[in-house]
């Protein structure tokens, strides 16, 4: 996690010297807000990656973790997302059941993603109690 | 790996096998092949509606087929190689391969990552669907420009669905680009800074930063299109054109750099391998390539010039700022080979003829950002050379250093190195009769997209030599389909590092297990911890 925003900010700021630039230069609201939107989505997912862990923005090696992790090996509810939103998409051109079809289905298979998430971070927490027995006492 | 205990979720139920569990898996290795074979299956769909667009015009007035055919053809060509094979195979790159390279278990987000492989191929199916209406498939080109593309002048199902899985291949590319991001930015391991991770993943990173940043215009241009065509009246009158042609190539510029940096860090992985050295220059490299990257978002308005709607100096400044990041990326690959102890496999000969190729492609870009220049080649077969020389000679060619540079890491087997060679020769003499003459044919006034000429032009032998090389390559892919063929069957193992790579994917089993790595990490003190083992244990047995 160490140090991963800094790229992104570091990018992003690049696009904003550049989208001074493109200012300064053609003064073209649809291209300094076509800039502003791609440097206003990397520095977003900056600050989301901040949020998510300071370390985010501090230099050097990532040190060793002693944090466990659930690994999910599959998951059916996520290809039913992807496939739901696509129904959606095609409902809009084809048949307009299909709209509603895909939002059931989306809906449906979203709430299951939500029970794996919480799932896997009870396996997380239990696995973590775990190795709290586990370790040697003083 | 990191000092992690990991365990299956309890909630998920255990990976079904066969076909299903090749669907639902979240492994990055099983979404990255999955992506990567629905990509290449796309790009010989691609290859056959070339070949029938090459036919077409192979000699002055063909009928082979119909000018809306032919329409179709090129859009569909257009459309399919760039949104359903160039980009989406630099992304299946990245997720099969990053982690590895990162030394993690797996993405972060694989949930997330799966679900837009699904949106995706969704998308690209939609995309291809619209073959099956009356109106024929999407004909508006693979941009789709604005007024030709509304309802008005394209009417019919065929072109709303060609937007529509534009829209959804987007987005599903969006998502998975964001999940490389967040994987290099949350998943490597114990020792890996910034600066120590490998050049294939900074390329990568440079390029999923471009996803992540540009392809949301792409998405936000085709719902609007759909809006227009459907009678929501956005693109309307020479503003509404222009305000199209921003959005659209606000992603279309930058969409070229992300299918071509992963295939630049595929070349200079095999390179770096392939001369026993180091990257030469890894810092310049890294910093340019950023560079790079966003520069390349800051050019889009060269396909503009002839518009008389942007401002010219600009993009002509930007674009030709360009040569000095492609300088360094050039200087650094021939500096790695000098002095290095080449040997020329197959891997190393496709990614240095990657550079060489790419190199014509690079030098007539230099020509179309300068505006004057622009303006007597816009729309004619000149472009249409130039854009190929970048994506087809050269990221086609990176693509396959990296398939001879990674294919026994994925499937434990050896490609057959003299059927690799007999490819790569194949495949130099066809890409150049096909492109080659496009230059002059283009100087000399033919324009792109025109379904028959007349013979008084004298551009049939020209074109005639373009129809035999494009056979040609397909003769180079059919030779790769079977090499691969061959090579699976007739297995020769390649265990774990048949290179002796330098980076960490060559640190664990081919094919690699679930988790990734069964045993604990080389320690990481710089991009190439392997080479480091080795030079460390050569240095011991000297002493």
């Amino acid at each position: 996690m160490r140090g991963g925003a800094i790229p992104l900010l570091a990018w992003a700021t690049l696009l904003v010297v550049l989208m001074a630039g493109n200012w300064i230069w053609t003064g073209d609201s649809v291209q300094v807000g076509s800039f502003a939107l791609a440097a206003g989505l990397v520095y977003a997912f900056a600050a989301l990656l901040v949020a998510w862990n300071g370390q985010a923005l501090k230099t050097g090696p990532p040190p060793s973790e002693d944090e466990p992790e659930a690994v999910p090996e599959a998951s059916l509810a996520a290809v039913l997302v992807g496939l739901s939103i696509a129904c959606i998409g095609f409902g809009l051109v084809w048949a307009g059941f299909l709209i509603y079809f895909g939002a059931g289905v989306l809906v449906l298979s979203l709430g299951r993603v939500v029970l794996e998430l919480r799932a896997e971070l009870a396996a997380r927490d239990a696995l973590k109690a775990r190795d709290a027995i586990e370790e040697p006492r003083p | 790996m990191s000092a992690t205990t990991t365990a299956a979720a309890p909630g998920t139920r255990a990976r079904p096998g066969g076909w299903v569990g090749a669907a639902t898996s979240t492994d990055h290795k099983r979404i990255g092949l999955n992506l990567g074979l629905s990509s290449l299956a796309f790009f010989l769909l691609g290859g056959v509606f070339a070949l029938l667009m090459r036919s077409q015009i192979a000699q002055p007035n063909e009928h082979f087929v119909s000018d809306n055919t032919y329409n179709q053809l090129f859009t569909m060509h257009g459309s399919t190689m760039i949104y359903l094979f160039v980009t989406p195979m630099a992304i299946a790159l990245a997720i099969y391969l990053v982690p590895l390279q990162l030394g993690a278990t797996g993405m972060s987000a694989p949930r997330l990552t799966l679900t837009g492989f699904w949106v995706w191929l969704s998308g690209g199916l939609i995309m291809e669907s619209s073959w099956l209406t009356a109106d024929g498939a999407g004909r508006a080109g693979w941009f789709s420009y604005t007024p030709l593309s509304n309802g008005t002048n394209t009417p019919g199902v065929g072109q709303d669905l060609w937007v529509m899985g534009v829209l959804l291949a987007a987005i599903g590319m969006w998502v998975m680009g964001a999940c490389v991001v967040a994987t290099i930015a949350r998943r490597r391991a114990p020792g890996m800074s910034l600066l120590r991770m490998p050049v294939f993943t900074w390329t990568e990173l440079a390029s999923m930063l471009m996803v992540v940043g540009a392809f949301p215009a792409l998405i936000l241009v085709m719902a609007l299109l759909f809006i227009d065509r459907h009678g929501g009246r956005i693109f309307t009158g020479f503003n509404g054109t222009i305000d199209y042609q921003d959005l659209f190539w606000f992603f279309g510029h930058p969409v070229v750099y992300v299918m071509f940096f992963p295939y630049l860090g595929a070349a200079a992985e095999a390179i770096a391998v392939g001369s026993h050295k180091r990257w030469f220059g890894y810092t310049a490299f890294v910093a340019s390539i950023m560079l790079f990257a966003a520069l390349s978002v800051s050019v889009w308005a060269h396909h503009m010039f002839v518009t008389g709607g942007v401002t010219n100096q600009y993009f002509a400044f930007t674009s030709t700022a360009l040569i000095v990041p492609a300088g360094i990326e050039y200087f650094d690959a021939i500096a790695t080979m000098v002095r290095g102890s080449l040997v020329l496999r197959a891997s190393m000969l496709f990614a240095i003829t990657f550079f060489v190729q790419f190199l014509i492609g690079g030098l007539t870009g230099v020509f179309v950002a300068s505006p004057v220049l622009d303006y007597h080649v816009n729309n004619s077969y000149f472009v249409i050379a130039h854009f190929h020389y970048t994506l087809f000679a050269g990221s086609v060619f990176g693509f396959f250093a990296g398939v001879y540079h990674w294919f026994p890491k994925v499937t434990g087997a050896l490609l057959r190195e003299r059927l690799g060679k007999l490819q790569l020769a194949i495949m130099i003499v066809g890409t150049n009769m096909t492109f080659f003459p496009m230059f002059f044919l283009g100087e000399d006034g033919m324009p792109r997209r025109i379904s028959r000429y007349p013979t008084h032009l004298g551009w049939g032998t020209l074109n005639l030599i373009e129809s035999v090389g494009a056979g040609i390559i397909a003769l180079g892919v059919l030779t790769f389909l079977i090499n691969v063929f061959v090579s699976l069957h007739r297995r020769v193992p390649s265990g774990p590092d048949p290179w002796l790579g330098h980076t960490l994917e060559w640190a664990t089993p081919s094919p690699p297990p679930p988790l990734n790595f069964e045993t604990s990490l080389p320690p990481i003190r710089s991009y190439a911890p392997l080479l480091d083992l080795r030079q460390r244990e050569a240095e011991g047995a000297r002493s």
